[in-house]
């Protein structure tokens, strides 16, 4: 029983870890912020 | 002609000029073509429109559209000024009768008749629309090429919301690319009913994609994507079908590697899609939106363009047929059976869209800005 709970903690543990090493170092970058969808104006239809 | 013409002639100066249409099928979509005629510059109007439809309260309906914009235009112009000439209505209950005296002929009825339509029209010295968005009857008008050239006639098949200005959008994103890697196009909404009809038919039927320079056949409501829609249609859930658009463009692009398309779906559309339409369609399904993503390589570089519009599909699917005809009566398509990414300036008639209400939108950068600035 002892075994099964030092085992739980330890899995628990390891993820808690992992799980903070990735947020604190993780390098997915932000969402973008700005940008969107834009309305083309006439001179950027025919202005090539 | 079960209406002679010349009893309908309302003319400001008493002469003739211009051209004259030939609409068939004056349904959700075909009343929308109507107002976007009458909405046309007073150079380019028709002179003449001649109505077609098994209905016949839908062509009355049409013919005082006309009339209403004639007694408008006679006020307007004060009696004989402006030079412009009032808009005659024509009625038929054959439509080869029709098409010996017009000029052009935009197909707006449901699917299943345009092929048969198309080679009426043809043999009789008309040029044709097709706003057909059936995959098999899209096969079926590009083999009347050869029928099309044999009469020096130009036939536009697909000149709809998607396909149409599906394909517009592709070939302008294409022209910004030194080749074209990728094509997606997806769709959301729906016109009249017959439009609807066919989506739910499109849903249960297998779709057609272009994958490593080779047609496959992909279940019907499999392959879910998630596509963002300009608002106020946002994103939506898409998926295989029956969807004519990579038919099109494939053939302007058919060294792409991959060309497919989608349409939006709800999880009981997919579910009922094996079932008959369980309700009448709604009159009017929109609004409604298409997105088209086009990946390429520009300076050596993978780059992705995503251009979209938000509308009504059947205003928008009207202003892309109408504006489709006028380019075809001045001059501006080759002879022979062809879609709408074949056309040789998609920029100009996309501005003329935008003139008649359908704003372009792209995604995210100023590629566009900074180019044409």
């Amino acid at each position: 029983m002892l075994m099964l709970a030092r085992r739980v903690v330890a899995a628990l543990s390891f993820a808690g870890l992992t799980a903070a090493l990735f947020r604190l170092r993780g390098q997915g970058g932000v969402a973008q912020q700005q940008g969107g969808w834009r309305e083309l104006t006439d001179v950027e239809l025919i202005g090539r | 002609m079960s209406n002679s013409s010349d009893a309908d002639v309302i003319s400001l100066r008493g002469e003739k000029v211009g051209y004259s249409v030939a609409v068939v099928g004056l349904g959700t979509t075909g009343g929308h073509i109507i107002k976007q005629l009458l909405a046309t510059s007073v150079e380019s109007r028709p002179a003449r429109i001649c109505l077609i439809d098994k209905r016949p309260e839908r062509v009355s309906t049409a013919a005082a559209v006309i009339r209403a914009a004639n007694s408008a235009a006679l006020v307007q112009s004060g009696g004989l000024s402006s030079g412009q000439v009032a808009i005659t209505v024509g009625q038929a209950d054959d439509p080869a009768d029709a098409f010996h005296s017009s000029h052009i002929a935009i197909l707006a009825t449901d699917c299943g008749s345009h092929a048969a339509l198309a080679i009426d029209a043809l043999r009789s010295g008309c040029h044709v629309v097709s706003m057909s968005d059936r995959p098999e009857e899209v096969d079926d008008l590009l083999v009347l090429d050869s029928l099309a050239r044999h009469h020096e006639r130009s036939l536009v098949v697909g000149a709809g919301m998607a396909p149409g200005l599906s394909c517009l959008l592709a070939r302008f994103a294409g022209n910004q690319l030194d080749s074209v890697l990728a094509i997606n196009v997806a769709k959301a909404g729906t016109a009249g009913p017959a439009c609807a009809r066919q989506h739910h038919r499109a849903l249960k039927s297998s779709g057609r994609d272009w994958v490593g320079h080779r047609w496959e056949y992909r279940r019907g409501g499999s392959g879910r994507d998630l596509a963002w829609f300009p608002e106020p249609i946002g994103p939506r859930d898409c998926y295989r079908g029956a969807l004519p658009s990579p038919i099109l463009l494939q053939r302007q692009y058919p060294d792409a590697q991959r060309i497919s398309a989608r349409v939006s779906a709800t999880r009981r559309d997919r579910f009922t899609s094996r079932l008959p339409m369980l309700r009448k369609p709604h009159q009017d399904g929109g609004p409604g939106a298409i997105r088209v993503e086009v990946r390429g390589r520009r300076d050596g570089a993978v780059e992705t363009i995503v251009l979209a519009v938000a509308a009504f599909p059947s205003e928008s699917a009207a202003a892309v047929s109408v504006e489709a005809a006028q380019s075809v009566l001045a001059g501006m398509a080759a002879h022979g059976a062809h879609g709408l990414a074949s056309w040789p300036d998609p920029g100009a008639v996309l501005s003329e869209l935008r003139r008649r209400g359908v704003a372009i939108f792209t995604f995210g950068d100023d590629r566009f800005r900074s180019e044409a600035g």
